[in-house]
C-alpha cells in the first residue's frame, strides 16, 4: 500500500505546484487585448478583415492618416502634399522616416506600395486604385502620383490598410509569402511573434519617426473566440483589455469596479434592405408603409440595450457630410395601414431573412414581426446561415433583411457609390434605381470644391430617403472594455486603434 | 499468430474507407451555399474582384476538376492552399495538432483516472447507496453540454478561486500543462460518465464469471482476485469502447476549444466552414478521419493482444 500512498502525494504536490504557476506576473508595460479571431496575414493587399487592419495599423504607417475624429486627414509619411489645378497630379514630400532595420522610407517604397495593390494578382483592392496611371519616385523624398480622372475622395483612399507602405527591399529579398509573415515595420510596433490562430506580439519599434509618442513596450492581440471566455479573462484579469464587449454585457460589466468600459463613436449604420424588384415593394408607398410600422426605438431600447441611436441617414452621424435635418418618418402604425390600403395592397406578406445563430439578428427579427403585425403585415422570418446570407441576397431571394455597414475611409463616396450609385452590385442588393441619383453620385466623386460636394451630399441622402432605397434603423458605438490602469485606448469611427497613445501603469 | 493477420490487409481495406470520407467532405462543404471569395473580400466587393479571386483558386473549373486536384494533391501528400491564410494546409495542420492531441490525450487519462476507481466503488458495492450515487453523477455528467460546463468550470475555478487561467494554451510545459487541466476536465467528465457506466457492467459480469469464482476457490482474498482477475479483463471492452468514441471525442474538441480559446484544429475548422475555406475544411476532415481509422485500428490490434480468444 506504501506505493499508492507515494503516488497520491506526488499527485497532490503535482496539482499545488500548477496552481503556483498561475500566479506567475506577466511582463509590465505590454498590453495584452483579447479579441475574437486572429489575422490571416501581414500582407496589407492581401487582407479585407478588420482583424488584419486592427493590427496593420499598429506595424505599418501611411502617406495620409486619419486624425482620431475619423473625420479629417492628417501627414503621416507623407509630410506634405501638392494638387495640380486639373486635380491629377499629386505631388507628396516624404517625411524623414525609417523602416524597423533603420534603412529609410524612401518616396519609392511608397511608389512601390500604391503600383503594387493596383497590379498584384493577389490583391483584394485592386479597384479601388486602378484610379492611379503612374506613382512615381522623383527622387527619394519626391513621389508624384497621376490618375486617370480627377477624383475627390483618393486622399481619402491612401489612409487605407490596404496601402500601409512596405519596404521594397525586403519584400523583393525574402518575397511575398515570408513577408506575410515577418513583415518590416515602417508603424509604431514591430513583430516579434506570430502564433497563427492564437495571438500577434508585437513590441515597440524604436525607430519609428513618432517613437516618442510611443508609451507601452508592447502588445499582444490574443484570439478568444467566445465572447463568455473574452469577458472572463478580462475580469479575472487575464487580459488588460478585451474589445466586442456584448450590447447585453455593457450593464454588468460596468458593474465591475476594476474595469473601464468605452463606448467610441463607430461608423457602423444597421439598416433593413429592401428588394425593390419584389412587388409590392417596387411601389414607393408600401416602403414608406414599412419605415412608419417600424419602432426604431423600441430595437434600439430593446437590442442595444439603449447604447444605439436611432438612425436617419444612411450616412451615419459623426462621419463626413452626415445631414443632421435628414427626415425620420415617425413610428406610425396606423398610418402605414392607411398607405398600403391607398396603395391597393391587402394582407402584406415579407420574407425577412435572419442570421441564425445571431443573437441581435435574431432579436431584431422579432421586433419587427410585433411591429409590423401592428400594421397588418405578416413578416415570415427564414434562418440560415450567416455565410449564405449575403448570397442569398446578392441572387435576390429575399425581401428584406438586416444588414450593417461601417466606414473605411473618411470620404463618403465608396459608402454611397456602393449603396445609391453602383450598377454591377445592385446598389447592394435592394435593386433600387434612381438614375438622378446614380448622377448625381457621379458628380460628388469629381466636385473638386468641398462646400459644393457637401450640399450635392446633403441633396443624396434627401431623395434616397425620400424613395426609402432601405430602412435606417441605428447605429451603435464600438464598445471595448479595460483594467482601471489601462489610459487612453481608443477606436476612431474607422475602427483604427491608438495604442500609439495608450499606456499602462 | 494468425489471429494478427488482420494487421496486413486491414489496411487495405481502410483504402476505400478514406476514398469515401474525401468525396463526402469534398461535397458536403461546396453543397452549402456561400462563397469563399465573396466571402475573402467582404461585403464592399465588386463582382470582377470575386471573379478574380475565384479564378486564382481554381474555384472556376468544374467540380469533377477540382476533385481531381485534391486527390492528386492527397497523393502527394499536400491539401492545397488555403483561401483564408494563403498558405499550405498541410502546415497550417502542422501548426494546430499539438493542442488538439493534448486535448484528447489529457481528456481520455483524466477521464480513465476518474473512471476507473467511480466504476470500482459501484461494482463492488452493488446496489448499495454508493452505486446508485454513482450512477446518477454519472447520467448528469453525460446530460451537461460542454460549452456549458466549460464555462461554469472557468466561473468557478479561474474568476471565483483563482486557480486555473481562463483560456489559452500556455507556454513550456507546466505552464500548458496548467491550462489544460479545465478544458480536460470539460472533455473528460462526460467522457468518464459514460466509461464508468460501461465499465461497472463489465466487472459486474467478471465478478460473478467462472475464473473469479476459481481464484475465490483457491483461497485468493477478494481485494486480489479484483486487482488480478477483475479489473485487467473489464479493460478491454473499455478500451473497444474508447476506440469506438474518437469520433465523438473530436466533435467535442472543436467546441472545448472554442470555449477555451486553444489554438487546435477544431477551431480551424469552425473558421474554414464559416470562411467557406475549401482547402483547409477538406484538409482537417481528413486528418480528424485518418486518425479515427488509425485509433480503431491500434484498439483491434491491443484487443487482439490482451486476449487470445479474440479473432478478427
Amino acid at each position: 500500500m506504501k506505493k499508492h500512498y507515494r503516488t497520491t502525494v506526488s499527485a497532490v504536490a503535482l496539482f499545488a505546484g500548477l496552481v503556483l504557476a498561475g500566479a506567475a506576473a506577466e511582463a509590465a508595460g505590454t498590453l495584452t487585448i483579447g479579441r475574437r479571431e486572429d489575422g490571416t496575414t501581414f500582407d496589407p493587399i492581401k487582407s479585407a478583415q478588420n482583424v488584419d487592419f486592427w493590427v496593420f495599423s499598429n506595424v505599418y504607417d501611411v502617406l495620409v492618416r486619419v486624425d482620431k475624429s475619423g473625420t479629417k486627414l492628417e501627414p503621416g509619411l507623407a509630410e506634405s502634399w501638392e494638387v495640380s489645378p486639373d486635380g491629377l497630379v499629386y505631388t507628396f514630400k516624404m517625411r524623414d522616416a525609417k523602416f524597423e532595420d533603420g534603412s529609410p522610407i524612401t518616396a519609392e517604397d511608397a511608389a512601390f506600395t500604391l503600383t503594387r495593390i493596383r497590379d498584384n494578382p493577389g490583391s483584394l483592392w485592386a479597384d479601388t486604385y486602378t484610379v492611379i496611371k503612374t506613382a512615381e519616385a522623383k527622387d527619394d523624398k519626391t513621389l508624384v502620383v497621376t490618375l486617370n480622372q480627377a477624383t475627390a475622395p483618393f486622399l481619402a483612399t491612401l489612409a487605407m490598410p490596404g496601402v500601409s507602405v512596405i519596404s521594397k527591399k525586403a519584400i523583393e529579398s525574402i518575397g511575398e509569402e515570408a513577408y506575410a509573415e515577418k513583415p518590416m515595420a515602417s508603424g509604431a510596433f514591430s513583430l516579434v511573434e506570430w502564433k497563427r490562430g492564437d495571438r500577434v506580439v508585437l513590441k515597440k519599434n524604436p525607430n519609428f519617426w513618432e517613437a516618442d509618442r510611443v508609451k507601452l513596450d508592447g502588445v499582444e492581440w490574443i484570439s478568444l473566440v467566445d465572447d463568455n471566455t473574452r469577458m472572463l479573462k478580462l475580469q479575472a484579469g487575464e487580459i488588460d483589455c478585451s474589445i466586442f464587449v456584448p450590447f447585453s454585457k455593457v450593464a454588468e460589466l460596468k458593474q465591475d469596479g476594476n474595469l473601464n468600459i468605452m463606448l467610441d463613436p463607430s461608423t457602423r449604420e444597421d439598416h433593413l434592405l429592401i428588394n425593390h424588384e419584389h412587388a409590392p415593394f417596387d411601389k414607393k408607398a408600401v416602403r414608406e408603409a414599412l419605415d412608419h410600422a417600424i419602432d426604431k426605438q423600441a430595437i434600439v431600447d430593446t437590442v442595444t440595450f439603449g447604447v444605439g441611436k436611432v438612425a436617419n441617414s444612411y450616412i451615419p452621424e459623426g462621419a463626413l457630410y452626415h445631414n443632421p435635418n435628414n427626415l425620420q418618418r415617425a413610428y406610425d402604425p396606423e398610418k402605414a395601414k392607411q398607405l398600403l390600403k391607398d396603395a391597393g395592397v391587402e394582407g402584406l406578406t415579407v420574407n425577412h431573412i435572419v442570421n441564425a445563430g445571431d443573437t441581435v439578428d435574431e432579436q431584431i427579427a422579432i421586433l419587427l414581426q410585433q411591429q409590423l403585425a401592428k400594421a397588418g403585415i405578416t413578416l415570415n422570418l427564414q434562418k440560415m446561415d450567416p455565410s449564405q446570407t449575403w448570397q442569398t441576397e446578392v441572387d435576390g431571394n429575399f425581401d428584406t433583411a438586416v444588414n450593417y455597414w461601417t466606414n473605411d475611409i473618411i470620404d463618403p463616396d465608396q459608402k454611397t457609390t456602393f449603396v445609391l450609385g453602383h450598377d454591377a452590385n445592385m446598389n447592394y442588393m435592394t435593386r433600387y434605381k434612381n438614375e438622378k441619383v446614380k448622377d448625381l453620385v457621379a458628380a460628388a466623386r469629381v466636385e473638386a470644391d468641398p462646400q459644393k460636394r457637401e450640399a450635392m451630399y446633403m441633396e443624396i441622402q434627401t431623395i434616397a430617403k425620400d424613395d426609402v432605397h432601405w430602412i435606417d434603423l441605428y447605429y451603435s458605438p464600438y464598445i471595448n472594455g479595460c483594467r482601471k490602469n489601462v489610459t487612453d485606448f481608443y477606436q476612431n469611427p474607422l475602427g483604427r486603434f491608438f495604442l500609439e497613445d495608450t499606456d499602462k501603469s | 499468430m494468425d489471429r494478427f493477420r488482420f494487421v496486413l490487409y486491414r489496411p487495405l481495406q481502410l483504402l476505400p474507407v478514406l476514398l469515401g470520407i474525401s468525396i463526402i467532405t469534398f461535397v458536403l462543404i461546396r453543397s452549402i451555399p456561400g462563397d469563399p471569395a465573396r466571402l475573402l473580400l467582404g461585403t464592399k466587393s465588386t463582382p470582377e474582384a470575386i471573379a478574380r479571386i475565384r479564378a486564382q483558386f481554381g474555384l472556376d473549373e468544374p467540380l469533377w476538376v477540382q476533385y481531381l486536384y485534391f486527390l492528386k494533391n492527397l497523393f502527394n501528400g499536400e491539401m492545397g492552399t488555403s483561401i483564408l491564410y494563403r498558405i499550405d494546409v498541410v502546415r497550417l495542420i502542422g501548426e494546430r495538432i499539438g493542442p488538439t492531441l493534448s486535448l484528447v490525450l489529457g481528456s481520455v487519462i483524466l477521464a480513465i483516472a476518474i473512471a476507473v476507481p467511480l466504476a470500482t466503488a459501484a461494482a463492488r458495492n452493488r446496489g448499495s447507496l454508493i452505486d446508485h450515487t454513482i450512477r446518477i453523477i454519472s447520467t448528469a455528467g453525460l446530460g451537461f453540454p460542454a460549452f456549458w460546463l466549460g464555462i461554469m468550470l472557468i466561473i468557478l475555478f479561474s474568476v471565483k478561486f483563482d486557480m486555473f487561467p481562463v483560456s489559452g494554451y500556455g507556454d513550456g510545459f507546466a505552464d500548458r500543462l496548467h491550462h489544460m487541466v479545465l478544458p480536460c476536465l470539460t472533455v473528460a467528465l462526460a467522457l468518464s460518465a459514460v466509461l464508468t457506466r460501461n465499465l461497472r457492467a463489465s466487472m459486474i459480469a467478471e465478478l460473478s464469471s467462472d475464473h473469479a469464482t476459481a481464484a475465490r476457490a483457491r483461497g485468493l482474498p477478494e481485494g486480489m482476485v479484483f486487482w488480478r482477475h477483475v479489473l485487467p479483463n473489464s479493460l478491454v471492452p473499455t478500451i473497444n469502447l474508447l476506440a469506438v468514441n474518437i469520433g465523438w471525442l473530436i466533435g467535442g474538441t472543436v467546441v472545448v476549444e472554442t470555449v477555451f480559446s486553444l489554438p487546435g484544429m477544431g477551431q480551424l475548422l469552425v473558421r474554414g466552414i464559416f470562411t467557406r475555406d475549401y482547402m483547409v475544411v477538406q484538409g482537417v476532415a481528413m486528418a480528424f478521419a485518418c486518425a479515427a481509422v488509425l485509433i480503431n485500428f491500434l484498439a483491434d490490434i491491443l484487443t487482439a493482444a490482451a486476449d487470445p480468444r479474440v479473432k478478427i
